[in-house]
């Protein structure tokens, strides 16, 4: 009984001292995260008797003779561990520890039954549970914090090759969880656990089947990292290939492969084939095929109709202007016309002024230059004669035409013609 | 022909990988299919051919004749003009997006966030100006914005980028990227090239 009393006793000032120093860690929570992340606490930020009181509760330490006062190393742990900060967090696989514990502990409890000392039987209980627990939380723990890391892909360091040797760490945690794991033989743990239904259970049932579970997590774990380091090897590889091949470019401008094209083997990435558009026309051959083509043709028209509109509206501007000019030209040739007309009205009034049968026939140039027309001599002979050929066959015989011509060259009969002289002759109509 | 609009892509001289088209992507990727293809190009002197990987689909000479070989002569000089440029812009976007990796396909491209970047630092402003007015990509621009904008034109015109929407500034990378390192891989080994890896890796850490 007394022994109990003790215990619970030692138990209460734990407690106390326990609780009274987790209060002194988050009393100085920021001093703490700063030191977590600096390397060191900053002395001047705290009063010295606060500084005594953290060092003596083992939460900060002076390495040495100097001022510089760091956190302890379970300290610094729990916040890594708080925190997932993996570049930090440390995976103790120390199994073999712990199994020397458990099976102390089994003796111990084993020694107390024996002795018919129920508490110390209990407490050893409790001890042994805390020690599987403590097994198995440690892979838990060292199992989340490695999947943290795949998920994160490394992201707590910033580039690729400390992500790589990152990586190369975690596999290596990973063998020694793996052969922490190989330690624990369930054969010397059934023999422990004999004849104590409750020890066999937590010996042996359950802590099995966790440690299953667990291998199979970090194959798993491992199988995955073992592809992301390939992956990163793979990143690195094409990064250096692309940074070194543009330096070599870039220091020899004038570098020239060979001629890959002309040898016997021609190299299998090079030989890429020219493109061959296949295009096609259309084609009335297959009259069944008529029906699928007619539609088509009738949007073409559509879409050449629409376009044709488009373009009347963007050069209307320019059909104005030649409209101007053509009918510029149409007046003139209708003045010439008229001109033309004037010139048979005038030999038709030069034979009622005469009175005479046998007025002079008036010539078509004379009658140009007496009117001063503008016409060029050629147009107005022509359009004389267009006139005159223009005129009603009895009108024609009214009017007797001469040709003052002459030949061109004595090797055809070619005659060209110098001037058309026109007489009125109205008894010839008679 | 059950496969005429692919045979049709191929023939006019696409690269068709998993994010140009998918479809076509994963019947490629069937023997049978490539089979088929075969037999029918057999005429036009072309068959289905693959880089390494099995990332890209291209079609290839069957029988190397005069024209092809000085065809591949052509060719090849003009990939080789256009290396330098595209290599640069693979660094160029690697630094600016701070990434651990080249490019590679699938992997997508927000232009307006590649400018923002690239405004904000005259290093690498003066890479993006550099690489604008490179012959290849062709920008006589002097704002970022234009000249990004001409060089992921460029690439789009090239076949490395995708533009899933035309009106929409972020693009795809597309096999043909990786398609350009294996041909740098190729002939860096063919050549000999010295690059010197641990000097560069010490520049790259």
């Amino acid at each position: 009984m007394a022994g109990q009393e003790r215990e619970s006793q030692l138990l209460s000032g734990l407690f106390e001292v326990g609780a009274e120093r987790l209060k002194l860690i988050g009393d100085h929570a920021k001093l703490l995260m700063q030191g977590y992340l600096r390397g060191s606490i900053d002395v001047a930020a705290v009063s010295e008797r606060s500084l005594k009181r953290l060092i003596a509760a083992r939460i900060l330490y002076q390495p040495d003779a100097s001022t510089e006062v760091k956190l302890r190393h379970p300290v610094t742990q729990l916040v890594a561990a708080l925190v997932t900060d993996e570049s930090r967090r440390q995976i103790d696989a120390g199994v073999a520890d712990k199994l020397v514990a458990i099976r102390g502990y089994v003796e111990g409890m084993r020694e107390a039954q024996r002795m018919g000392d129920g508490v110390r039987v209990d407490s050893q209980m409790l001890r042994i549970e805390e020690a599987v627990y403590d097994l198995t939380s440690q892979f838990e723990e060292a199992i989340f914090s490695l999947w943290h890391r795949l998920n994160s892909n490394f992201g707590f360091v910033s580039n690729l090759s400390d992500k790589i040797r990152e990586n190369g760490r975690a596999q290596q945690q990973i063998k020694r969880l793996i052969e922490g794991l190989s330690l624990i033989d369930f054969d010397e743990f059934i023999e422990l656990a004999e004849g104590h239904p409750g020890l066999r259970k937590l010996l042996v049932s359950r802590l099995q089947q966790q440690i299953n579970t667990h291998h199979g997590s970090l194959l798993e774990v491992q199988k995955r990292l073992v592809e992301l380091m390939t992956r990163f090897r793979e990143q690195q590889e094409r990064s250096l290939l692309v940074v070194n091949m543009a330096g070599f470019l870039r220091e020899h401008p004038s570098f020239a492969i060979g001629d890959y094209s002309y040898r016997t083997q021609v190299p299998r990435l090079v030989n890429h084939a020219a493109p061959v558009l296949a295009s096609a026309g259309v084609a009335l051959d297959k009259r069944e095929q008529q029906p699928a083509l007619v539609p088509l043709i009738h949007s073409l028209y559509k879409e050449l109709a629409l376009k044709a509109k488009v373009d009347t509206a963007s050069s209307n501007s320019n059909s104005i202007e030649v409209n101007a000019k053509q009918q510029a030209v149409e007046a003139r040739q209708q003045q010439l016309k008229e001109d033309a007309m004037q010139y048979f009205i005038a030999v038709c009034e030069r034979a009622q002024d005469t009175q005479a049968h046998d007025a002079e026939p008036l010539s078509a140039l004379d009658y140009l230059q007496q009117q001063q027309l503008s016409w060029p001599p050629e147009v107005w002979l022509f359009q004389v004669l267009g006139e005159y050929n223009g005129l009603p066959r009895h009108e024609q015989q009214l009017f007797e035409l001469y040709r003052q011509e002459q030949p061109a060259s004595r090797f055809n009969h070619l005659y060209l013609i110098a001037d058309i002289a026109v007489r009125y002759q109205p008894q010839s109509a008679a | 022909m059950p496969h005429g609009p692919l045979l049709e892509a191929l023939l006019a001289g696409q690269y068709i990988c998993a994010i140009t088209n998918e479809d076509y992507f994963t019947k490629l990727q069937r023997d049978e299919v490539r089979e088929g293809l075969d037999d029918y190009l057999r005429p036009l002197n072309r068959r289905v051919a693959t880089n390494d990987e099995q990332t890209v689909f291209f079609l290839a000479y069957r029988d190397i004749d005069e024209p092809a070989r000085e065809h591949l002569k052509q060719q090849l000089s003009v990939v080789m003009s256009s290396m330098l440029p595209l290599l640069e812009w693979l660094t160029y976007v690697q630094e600016a997006m701070g990434s651990d990796a080249i490019l590679t396909a699938g992997d997508t491209i927000k232009l307006q966030e590649l400018m923002v970047k690239t405004e904000d630092n005259p290093s690498l402003r003066q890479r993006l100006q550099a690489l604008a007015n490179d012959k290849f990509f062709n920008s006589n621009a002097d704002a970022v914005d234009a000249q990004a904008k001409q060089v992921a034109k460029r690439l789009v015109e090239h076949g490395y980028l995708l533009q899933p929407h035309a009106n929409r500034l972020y693009f795809t990378v597309t096999g043909k990227i990786d398609y350009l390192l294996d041909l740098v891989r190729f002939i860096k080994d063919e050549e000999n090239i010295p690059l010197d890896e641990s000097q560069s890796q010490v520049e790259l850490l």
